[in-house]
């Protein structure tokens, strides 16, 4: 495989064949948000937080496209930014109010990007309303909130394919998709070894350590 | 409308800084990071990205860290008052027949121990160990005394520790709990390659074609190393899983052979036997890398598959074709365990699987390899620094005259030319009164030594025993002396981890009260006995371990920073020797022990009809001092079961959860039924952790006669169902714990 020159944000770059515009983009510096990947994960494209114009049609997922020769790619366009912008509201839009993610251990990657991006009011309808996907505080160590889950995949990734335990899928159609343990057992219940991997992946809150009791502030540490 | 608050994150987390430093438990050595305030409790850890773990943990690393901040620490010593003589336990749970459901926690019940003992200043306490000591050594000389230090120790504290023993007390009777895990693998490699440690880092497997995981369970015992033997697995690596017991990564093997217990030397015999009878072992480097091949056909040519079947319960043509893929590999890695280890013929069974690489030339190329599985952090370390009865640092035999004059100019005293007693020697010499006075540091050998009745017995017929630890242990209730010492988490030290890399632990909190840094105790001890111990800080100490074993050249605490470098390090520049012997190995060639099926001493009879296997379980270590004061780990596995195969249950009338006793020829305890064919029929597990279901009051005390290990293995046992737990002790349910 020979190596590939594009241009990002007017700045070109020569890379191996086969990466990423996003791998090639963070070689410039260039800091592509992104929720769905992690660069320890095999890239999927589903939360497309990370999309960019390359003067296509559409606008495809750095994460997952491969740069190509001569390429010319635009990171920060108003089309870009709205794409962001809106995705992101549509995420934020059933999320709990507050993050146990930054409650715990800090970084909520969505919470962080919101505030990248400015987001205030949010103007999209919470599906969660009436609908609640559910908490699961069966593992004494790991919290489950369901609600705030945006079902990146990255902790299904994680537990298969950096710890090789194979315990999470997803179960459920449309709004009601959730991540599962095993066939859909209690976490606490289930094959899981509480190695904390997803927790460590997972960029909101919907898994998060369970603070211990000695740690505990008293606040978001129990359901 | 729905607003996103843009606020910052939590306030409370401002506080919070991180810490870079390692996982306290086992010896894959996890570089990690902890979240931790200003009052220094650990809100959280983090994998980094270590040499070992690249960010990842397993369940003791993620959230078993708060043992260290247990209200029950140790903060002031402790003297026993004179109504707590005679010596002996204190506790009921610690006296003869105790057995059966816990009190909260499982640990030692302070309400009943701690009346015992009074608080002392550390100068009375420090007086009264340093008179202790050096009393029974004026009085019966100096091989009356013995110290035990701990694989949990750093490089630093183990250095010292022996120092004190051999140069401050004046005897070698110093060693600590590598005696009882890997001492016969080691005696095995020193004498097959001449060096003890490992040849390849576990992540070396990804290049392996065939990874042969003998007697060992690294999804529970090494997790994060068995991360990535199941990723090789997953990329084509092939797993040959040989266990008495069935491991977690008999999922991910090509092959699993559930062998008899006791039979590993004629499972591997019959091994070699097919690949040197095809043809398919390798000729070029067993001509020039080995010696003694002659002597290993001969023994190996009486066990063919076909007479070992019938020994091991693997049919023949299932050991042959476990030769033929291990013959075939271009590359093949070797990892092994206490199943290996931890017999009467440990040596045996670990000679065996060194020669089994040595026939395949798969030593000194990338994926291939020896690697014993070390089990605390610092296993490799404490070996490596001395707390070896018969070997000053770096394995320089005590016996060399030459080697003893170095150490003595080195560190300007006399030393005793005797090579001293191991572990389970010392105990069983106590009970004879040749040793009197024990110095016990971060070790519990009242749980992790064979035989506890025996063991009790020892602790109590002592003259004099000082106690260094975090908690009061069940051996410290038979203390005269308790010193209050650091967690891992209170101080810096380096730890080498079983790929020999060394690396450094950091503080992230203070010492509870007045509790201290073990290395100070040690050199306070040192100085009251008249030796001028002026150590400035924890990196002088490392300088002096490096003077004194050359194995840890070009090393120092500033070098090792954030990530540790790996011994050998042939430059001061140098990440270290990822793998050895490329060439040739320290003795030159390396040597064929050819070995023959040995017998355990405790065999199973009409009366005692099972064999009972012991070990270790994920959420636990050892004797449960630490893991079972962390709320996490206790909440996830708080009782111990035993493992019953589902037709011997059926046959004896035992269902899932239902109580049993579990009795050998030396004890008895009580303990609820786990049913699962994990176990082979007619055989039994029970993990080591739990005091009110102990292991060890069943198994036997027979050493193995070259790395006097115990025989943790293989204990003949009866099994019966309770109708209910022991009337006894199920009140002391009802009182709670102190803590």
């Amino acid at each position: 495989m020979g190596d590939v020159t594009l241009t990002i944000d007017d700045r070109t770059v020569t890379v191996p064949a086969g990466t990423s515009v996003w791998e090639a983009a963070a070689r410039l510096g260039i800091d592509i948000p992104v929720l769905c990947h992690d660069p320890r994960l095999r890239p999927v494209g589903v939360c497309r937080v990370c999309a960019v114009d390359t003067g296509e049609r559409t606008l495809p997922a750095s994460c997952v496209r491969e740069v190509q020769e001569g390429m010319q790619v635009r990171t920060d366009t108003d089309e870009v930014q709205a794409h962001r912008r809106v995705l992101t509201e549509l995420l934020l839009a059933d999320q709990p109010p507050v993050s146990r993610r930054e409650a715990t251990t800090g970084h909520d990657q969505l919470y962080a990007l919101a505030r990248r991006l400015g987001v205030g009011t949010i103007p999209w309808p919470d599906g969660a309303e009436g609908h609640p996907r559910g908490e699961d505080w069966s593992s004494p160590v790991i919290a489950v909130d369901h609600q705030a889950c945006i079902l990146c995949d990255r902790c299904v990734r994680a537990c298969d394919e950096i710890q090789h335990n194979d315990v999470i899928t997803r179960s459920g159609k449309g709004y009601a998709t959730r991540i599962a343990f095993d066939l859909d057992a209690p976490m606490g219940e289930s094959s899981c070894v509480s190695c904390g991997e997803c927790v460590a992946v997972c960029p909101t809150g919907a898994l998060t350590h369970r603070a211990l009791p000695a740690a505990a502030a008293g606040e978001g540490s129990q359901p | 409308m729905k607003r996103f608050e843009a606020g910052a994150a939590a306030p409370a987390l401002d506080e919070i800084r991180e810490v870079p430093t390692l996982c306290p438990y086992c010896g894959v050595g996890c570089a990690l990071a902890y979240g931790v305030d200003r009052a220094g409790t650990i809100h959280y850890a983090r994998g980094r990205d270590g040499a070992s773990n690249a960010g990842r943990l397993c369940v003791k690393g993620r959230y078993g860290f708060d043992y260290t901040s247990h209200p029950q620490r140790l903060t002031r010593p402790l003297v026993r008052r004179d109504a707590a003589y005679p010596r002996g336990p204190l506790s009921a749970f610690s006296r003869p027949g105790a057995s059966g459901p816990r009190k909260p926690g499982g640990i030692v019940d302070y309400a009943e121990v701690l009346p015992h003992f009074r608080e002392a200043s550390w100068a009375e306490a420090l007086d009264r160990v340093a008179a202790g000591l050096a009393g029974v050594r004026d009085r019966h000389g100096a091989d009356a005394v013995a110290g035990f230090g701990s694989a949990k120790g750093s490089n630093e504290e183990a250095y010292l520790f022996q120092k004190f023993i051999r140069a401050v007390i004046g005897t070698n009777n110093v060693d600590h709990c590598t005696r009882l895990c890997h001492a016969s693998s080691v005696y095995a490699l020193m004498e097959g390659i001449g060096s003890g440690a490992v040849t390849n880092v576990v992540r070396d497997v990804e290049n392996a074609e065939v990874a042969v995981i003998a007697g060992c369970n690294p999804t529970a015992n090494h997790p994060v190393a068995a991360t990535f033997i199941k990723q090789a697995a997953a990329a084509g690596t092939k797993l040959l899983a040989v266990n008495v017991r069935r491991p977690g990564l008999a999922d991910y093997a090509q092959q699993y052979c559930q062998i008899r217990p006791g039979t590993d030397v004629a499972f591997y015999n019959a091994v070699m036997h097919v690949l040197i009878d095809e043809g398919l072992h390798d000729r070029a480097f067993v001509a020039e890398r080995t010696e003694g091949f002659e002597a290993l056909r001969a023994v190996v040519a009486r066990y063919s598959p076909e007479a070992v079947a019938g020994i091991t319960g693997v049919p023949a043509d299932e050991i042959a074709g476990f030769a033929r893929t291990l013959g075939r590999a271009r590359s093949a890695m070797f990892f092994w365990g206490m199943g290996i280890s931890q017999h009467v013929f440990g040596t045996d069974n670990a000679r065996c699987l060194i020669a089994l690489a040595l026939l395949t030339g798969n030593i000194g190329r990338p994926g291939t390899g020896l690697h014993p599985l070390r089990g605390q952090n610092n296993v490799q370390g404490a070996s490596d620094a001395g707390l070896i009865p018969m070997y000053y640092p770096g394995y320089q035999k005590v016996a060399d005259a030459t080697v003893r004059a170095r150490f003595e100019g080195l560190w300007g005293v006399p030393l005793s030319p005797e090579p001293g007693l191991t572990t389970a020697e010392i105990t069983h010499a106590a009970l004879e009164g040749r040793i009197r006075a024990l110095y016990c540091m971060g070790e519990n050998p009242f749980l992790s030594d064979p035989d506890v009745n025996r063991v009790r017995e020892s602790l109590s017929s002592l003259e004099f025993l000082a106690v260094q630890d975090i908690f009061l242990t069940e051996t410290a209730e038979f203390a005269d002396v308790v010193l209050p010492a650091s967690s891992f988490m209170e101080k810096r030290g380096s730890y080498t981890n079983t790929d020999r890399r060394v690396q450094l632990g950091r503080p992230v909190r203070e010492p509870p009260g007045e509790a201290r840094e073990d290395w100070r105790i040690i050199a306070a001890l040192a100085r009251r006995l008249g030796h001028d111990w002026d150590y400035a800080d924890e990196a002088a100490i490392f300088d002096e371990l490096v003077a004194a074993a050359p194995l840890y050249a070009n090393l120092s605490h500033e070098r090792l920073g954030d990530n540790g470098r790996w011994y050998p390090c042939p430059s001061p520049e140098s990440d270290g020797e990822r793998l050895l012997f490329t060439e040739r190995f320290p003795i030159g060639r390396g040597r064929f022990v050819p070995a023959e099926l040995g017998e355990a001493p405790d065999l199973p009879d009409a009366e005692y009809p099972l064999v009972l296997n012991t070990g270790r379980q994920l959420e636990h270590w050892h004797t449960g001092v630490m893991t079972r004061r962390s709320l996490a780990l206790d909440a996830l596995a708080p009782e111990a079961r035993v493992e019953v195969h589902p037709d011997d249950a059926e046959r004896l009338g035992i269902a899932d959860g239902d109580w049993t006793r579990l009795t050998s020829r030396r004890g008895s305890v009580q303990v609820q039924a786990k049913v699962t064919d994990d176990v082979a029929l007619g055989t039994l597990f029970l993990p080591m952790h739990f005091r009110e279901a102990a292991a060890n009051l069943l198994t036997s005390p027979e050493l193995d006669p070259y790395g006097k290990i115990p025989e943790f293995k293989i204990c003949a046992v009866r099994l019966e169902r309770l109708a209910t737990p022991h009337g006894e002790i199920a009140q002391h349910n009802d009182t709670s714990d102190t803590a």
